[in-house]
């Protein structure tokens, strides 16, 4: 028997990420806090660990799925892949379970306290609940998982913790108290966030698209350009929004036009043009390493069957460059909706307006109400941008 | 046909390419060759204005280049080069239909003359059509490359050092191949290379140049028999001279007639060849070596074989890998037509 068979027979885990993730997981469950029961709003609540706060059944399940993930993470029955096709059963199942299970609790412990009463999650939940996303994670990448099944997946997970909040099991919870406090205005500055995303971007693929373009074509602009590029990116976002402010203000004060137009020092002006020079470098950067990468013979056989520079552009550099543009792209995206959050402080609204009032207020739930919203959509789109990089990449590369 | 007139390129004060005048004749192999920074691909790229010249004319026909816009100039030339360059995100059917494309053929006679290419070369469509290029082998590759540079049915085709990237057995069937696909379509071609077995093989004419300038333009054979200077003697290498010469020499022009049955009249040990009802050869009895024993039997081999449009060199080759003083010449169906001998290669001046 070939030694490195013997060797993998030897081993006791199969797969120590999955272990490490768990291990951890039950560690921070049984150590760190699940939850908070608080009196009001504005003091911090008294910690419930996660066994006081599961009832029995849910302790039991959690439990078996842990005891599972234990077996899926050994060398033996399963092994690697089966391990980790058994992980993506029991990982969501147990994500869902701590899900319900806090939802749950909150219900059952706000039925006989005073109204002002708080239930909010506690760090135990957070732990869990990122063991078990990094679990499902780790185990696509283990099994090369084609990505519209990873989307068809998470679509269904999705779709459990979406009919969670529908059959209304999180209502209960100081964060979907806040919610339902400012449910109007949640949704306004929501669709504010991503409006503000959309007119930074627009603008920066506008500009940043022909100068990573240029950078390609003129070795001689390369180095200004990106020294300029790279500074803006060095200034602190707050430091930049700051520096804005008083230049619109005397901008939109000389031309009353403007300020019909909404350019002011504060608002969403200086929000969407700092935004658009923190995009533009990666963008440019991206554009220019997409049109370098195409292979040089592959751009002299073009012209030298008589293709125009128009037709050697369209048809064969930037369908080759699109998939390293869209990863520019991506990370622009992922950038801007991070950065829209601090344009809160100067006005210009969006979900980072909770968590402002949230710290101003000492009411963590509303911050947790801004940053968890922020989270979640910066991580749907870099999905759904990953998905849109591997699709335009070209058939014969991919 | 394609004529060069005082053909100059000066780069910085710089002349990489001197007062080159030559013509190549409608249908003619024409390899310019030279040792590396010689100008040989400068001038070949010159002739599809990748590279502007700086002084004289290229004629293509009897008309001058610069009177053509450099797109429909290209597109009357077929250009294949070392790297291939094919685009990878399209298929190989996308690859060759380039041209036709851009010359907006209907796409009837597009699908028609992809699989017309395809065959030329030996390859399926059914299998090929749709393989990106990372499905294909090198040489594979290189014959789409080719295929994509004669897709349009161009007067001229210009060649830089397309086999110069392949392995040596894959280089040695592209070129016969290349030979093959030459005969077939007669078109005028220029190719580069600095391979002067491969000039030998190929050319019907040979430019030698030498940092810039034309040294000597000739039929290979008065190349190798009369070179012009010492230069070229010495590039196409005087120690295996007497191998290029039979390089350029063909198996049908040294076979003789092949015994059947045992020559009892002649004194001198003999030869004859065994063949099947069908014609083909299966055994040899005697003319193994010197050794003379004409009982002696050897039975042949796919590899111990020659064909009328072999190479002299290669069937000389191959009697000393396999130790023997004669070959079977064979047609298309394997039937033996006649012989060659090292006695008929020594006895006939190259």
């Amino acid at each position: 028997m070939p030694a490195v068979f013997r060797h993998a027979d030897r081993r006791l885990v199969a797969n120590r990420v999955l272990a490490t993730l768990l291990v951890a997981a039950v560690a921070g469950s049984l150590l760190l806090p699940f939850a908070a029961m608080a009196p009001n709003r504005l003091v911090s609540g008294e910690s419930v660990a996660l066994v006081a706060a599961l009832s029995p059944w849910q302790t039991l399940v959690l439990l078996g799925l842990a005891l599972v993930l234990g077996v899926a993470c050994l060398a033996r029955p399963l092994g690697e892949h089966r391990g980790a096709r058994t992980a993506l059963i029991a990982a969501p199942l147990a994500l869902l379970v701590v899900l319900y299970g806090l939802g749950d609790y909150a219900t059952r412990a706000l039925a006989d306290a005073s109204p002002a009463a708080r239930v909010s999650q506690g760090a135990a939940f957070w732990v869990a609940v990122f063991c078990c996303a990094l679990m499902m994670v780790d185990a696509f990448q283990r099994l090369r998982t084609p990505l519209w099944l990873c989307s068809i997946y998470a679509l269904v997970v999705l779709g459990g913790i979406v009919a969670l909040f529908a059959a209304g099991t999180f209502d209960a919870l100081a964060i979907m108290q806040e919610y339902f406090n400012i449910e109007d205005a949640f949704a306004a500055q929501f669709v504010t966030h991503l409006v503000l995303v959309g007119l930074a971007l627009g603008p920066a693929l506008v500009v940043g698209l022909p100068l990573g373009l240029l950078a390609h074509r003129r070795p001689g602009a390369r180095g200004p350009l990106f020294g300029v590029l790279n500074f803006f990116q060095t200034i602190p976002s707050i430091a930049l929004f700051a520096l804005l402010v008083t230049p619109l203000s005397r901008l939109g004060d000389a031309l009353p036009w403007l300020r019909e137009w909404g350019v002011s020092g504060i608002g969403a002006a200086p929000a969407i043009i700092a935004l658009i020079m923190y995009s533009l470098l990666p963008i440019v950067r991206n554009t220019h390493a997409g049109f370098a990468g195409v292979a040089p013979a592959t751009l002299e056989a073009a012209s030298g069957m008589g293709m125009t520079a128009t037709q050697v552009l369209w048809r064969v550099e930037i369908p080759l460059a699109l998939p390293v543009i869209l990863s520019g792209l991506r990370i622009v995206t992922v950038q801007a909706i991070g950065l829209t959050v601090v344009a809160a402080l100067i006005g210009a609204g969006g979900l980072g307006a909770f968590i402002f009032q949230g710290l101003g207020q000492y009411a963590i739930d509303l911050v947790l109400l801004g940053a968890v919203p922020t989270i979640a959509l910066a991580v749907v789109a870099d999905f759904l941008l990953q998905i849109l990089v591997t699709v335009s990449r070209p058939a014969g590369a991919r | 046909m394609i004529e060069l007139q005082g053909l100059t390129k000066t780069y910085d004060d710089k002349d990489v390419v001197q007062d080159i005048s030559l013509r190549i004749e409608s249908g003619e192999f024409g390899v310019l060759i030279g040792p590396s920074g010689c100008g040989k691909s400068t001038t070949l790229r010159m002739i599809n204005r990748l590279i502007p010249l700086t002084r004289g004319r290229i004629l293509l026909g009897d008309e001058d280049i610069s009177h053509l816009k450099p797109e429909t100039l290209r597109r009357r030339i077929g250009y294949a080069i070392q790297s291939i360059g094919l685009f990878p995100h399209w298929t190989v059917a996308d690859n060759i239909a380039v041209v036709p494309r851009l010359l907006k053929w209907p796409k009837s006679r597009i699908d028609a003359r992809i699989d017309e290419l395809l065959d030329l070369f030996h390859l399926a469509a059914g299998e090929f059509r749709d393989k990106y290029p990372h499905q294909l082998s090198g040489g594979q590759a290189q014959r789409v490359g080719v295929a994509r540079a004669l897709a349009a049915d161009p007067e001229v085709l210009l060649m830089d050092e397309p086999f110069g990237a392949v392995d040596p057995l894959t280089r040695e069937v592209l070129q016969n191949e290349m030979r093959r696909v030459h005969e077939r379509t007669r078109k005028t071609i220029v190719f580069v290379t600095h391979d002067m077995d491969e000039a030998l093989k190929l050319a019907s004419r040979i430019a030698i140049l030498n940092a810039g300038r034309l040294v000597q333009y000739d039929r290979p054979i008065e190349l190798l028999t009369q070179p012009a200077d010492a230069f070229v003697s010495d590039f196409i290498g005087k120690a295996d001279l007497g191998l290029k010469l039979l390089s350029r020499r063909w198996v049908n022009q040294y076979q003789d007639r092949a015994r059947t049955t045992p020559d009892a009249a002649s004194g001198r040990p003999s030869h004859y060849w065994e063949t099947d009802a069908t014609g083909r050869p299966t055994c040899l009895h005697g003319g193994r070596l010197s050794d003379g024993d004409p009982e002696a039997r050897t039975a042949v081999n796919d590899e111990w074989i020659a064909t009328p449009g072999m190479p002299m060199k290669e069937a000389l080759s191959r009697m000393v890998w396999y130790r023997v003083m004669v070959l079977p010449v064979i047609d298309e169906s394997g039937r033996l037509i006649g012989e060659v001998s090292m006695d008929g290669v020594m006895g006939r001046q190259p």
